[in-house]
């Protein structure tokens, strides 16, 4: 617990954290607003038989994944760019333990932003669709499609911090883990079978609720893929970090 | 035991050897100087102590135990390695809050130790723009914030100004006084002469020498100046016995590697009269440039 509080405090203290969240708050709250407010209603519904408004909620969580990647990887790295690891792993000999912090801190940072997601969406982009006469989804796809989105997040937190463990680098992170979610992961598809489905750039098209409509596998599924991956890396992540000398 | 210990410690990176089959101890209650030139192992050597770093071979012990294994590590040992290594943008207070909550200390410590190292004034202005010397002190306050029984400083005066180096002299030597074990290394012998009661001198990541600072400036390899009724045939006798001897002007010699009091009893045996017995005391810096200049010969 108090090496969590102390991950919890280095997260916060630093100006990046708030900077990195306000900007993907204010770009969700702007796309989800000009969409739900501008687009027509029947772009927005989409086809028959497609669960209605299902893109309402879906609007602008893309802006806030890059973050959450990209906040996972500073938690690990940041650490190593300016020294401090030092200090940390000084009061962790053990090291493991601050990674385990680091990671239910990028996990909580998740959940706090699919939270923000949350308030922005139930506040302003369905009350804005139904006033135009559109359909908001009922409050159990809503409910689901949150979850999916929270959990969205939170993992893609802890796959960025299992990235940064790995590389420490802290540009060369960020770049690797965004290059191999963006571009590398989304490659399978286009293979024949499903094999896809089982890469992260699918998994969490269906942990979204299928948004698009091309993936395979069922929400939680999709969760469970996502989570092995960043499971993966961040136990990669932490047994480097327990055996590489800390010269930083 | 010592409280602090290195048994036959390398450290290679590639090709490269930072510290060679290094061996040596640290004793409680007195300030121990580690000193060696810039890239002589000496910080690797620290980190080692701390557990930050694998040793190639050989072992860091920390109260006879490897570093990793401790219990209560920020109550054990408190280190302040680079004056640098903070987060530019978090400031001095919440730095030390950082830490102080991995360790379970309490904040109002945070602000015991901000007093102790006067930065009460800056702690709340982001580290960006703090000078070294304020770095320094924010360095010294996180070694600080567990009260531990031993310290480790690298290089702890950069950057302080004469009288930041005056008042850090007088905190090591408090903490030291108090029984602690405390390491502070530097380049600089003046420094560390003032302050420190043992000295560890390495080289090229070997030990050079180990010793109180009284035995680095009375010198086992100090000289004894000799006058004597018979110069030369004193001379003589001693140059047998294995001495080095040297002339000192018209009427005396310098004698190097026999003491004193052998010197005395060779005289005597060759019914010599001596007229003068004088150990030379040599200087702290004598000593370390001769200790330092031998290794680079030999290099």
């Amino acid at each position: 617990m108090t090496l969590l509080r102390s991950e919890w405090l280095k997260l916060w203290t630093a100006r990046t954290t708030w900077v990195m969240l306000g900007i993907a708050l204010a770009g969700e709250a702007l796309f989800a607003g000009l969409y739900t407010g501008l687009a027509s209603i029947a772009d927005i519904e989409g086809p028959p038989g497609e669960p209605e408004g299902l893109e309402t909620v879906a609007t602008g969580v893309g802006l806030m994944l890059v973050m959450m990647l990209v906040l996972g990887v500073l938690i690990a790295t940041t650490e190593f760019r300016y020294g401090t690891a030092s200090s940390t792993f000084l009061a962790t000999p053990k090291r493991w333990p601050a990674l385990l912090a680091k990671l239910g801190v990028a996990l909580a940072v998740g959940l706090v932003a699919g939270l923000a997601y949350i308030a922005v969406n139930a506040g302003l982009a369905a009350p804005l669709l139904s006033s135009r006469g559109g359909d908001v989804p009922a409050a159990g796809d809503l409910a689901g499609i949150y979850a999916g989105v929270v959990a969205s997040y939170a993992i893609l937190a802890a796959f960025g911090l299992g990235v940064g463990a790995v590389v420490r680098n802290q540009v060369g992170a960020i770049i690797a883990a965004i290059a191999f979610f963006f571009v590398l992961s989304p490659l399978p598809e286009l293979l024949p079978g499903s094999i896809g489905d089982y890469f992260p750039a699918q998994a969490i098209g269906s942990l979204h609720g299928n948004p698009e409509g091309d993936a395979n596998l069922s929400q939680f599924a999709g969760g469970l893929v996502l989570g092995a991956w960043a499971a993966v890396l961040v136990t990669l992540g932490t047994l480097l970090i327990c055996r590489r000398d800390v010269s930083e | 035991m010592p409280e602090l210990e290195v048994r036959n410690l390398t450290k290679r990176y590639g090709r490269t050897v930072a510290v060679d089959d290094l061996s040596f101890g640290v004793e409680a209650g007195r300030v121990t100087g580690f000193l060696g030139p810039n890239g002589s192992g000496k910080t690797t050597t620290m980190r080692a102590l701390l557990g930050l770093l694998r040793p190639t071979s050989g072992e860091a012990l920390v109260e006879g135990a490897p570093p990793v294994t401790m219990r209560d590590p920020l109550r054990t040992i408190g280190a302040a390695l680079e004056a640098t290594a903070f987060h530019p943008g978090r400031n001095g207070r919440n730095h030390l809050r950082t830490l102080a909550a991995a360790a379970g200390i309490p904040d109002s410590r945070v602000e015991e130790v901000l007093e102790m190292v006067e930065l009460m004034g800056a702690a709340g202005r982001r580290v960006k723009g703090y000078s070294l010397g304020m770095r320094q002190r924010l360095a010294l306050a996180a070694a600080l914030l567990g009260e531990p029984r031993i310290l480790i400083l690298d290089e702890p005066a950069n950057g302080l100004d004469p009288a930041g180096m005056r008042w850090l002299r007088d905190l090591l030597r408090e903490q030291a006084a108090s029984g602690r074990t405390v390491l502070i290394s530097s380049h600089l012998l003046s420094e560390v002469a003032q302050v420190a009661e043992e000295l560890v001198m390495i080289r090229k990541g070997k030990l050079v020498a180990q010793g109180s600072l009284a035995e680095f400036t009375a010198g086992g390899g100090g000289q004894v100046r000799v006058r004597a009724a018979d110069l030369s045939g004193l001379a003589e006798a001693l140059a047998e016995a294995a001495g080095s001897v040297a002339r000192d002007g018209d009427d005396a010699i310098l004698v190097g590697g026999i003491e004193s009091a052998r010197i005395g009893e060779i005289a005597l045996r060759r019914g010599i009269a001596i007229h003068e017995l004088a150990p030379q005391a040599q200087s702290l810096e004598e000593r370390f440039f001769e200790l330092m200049g031998e290794e680079e010969d030999s290099a």
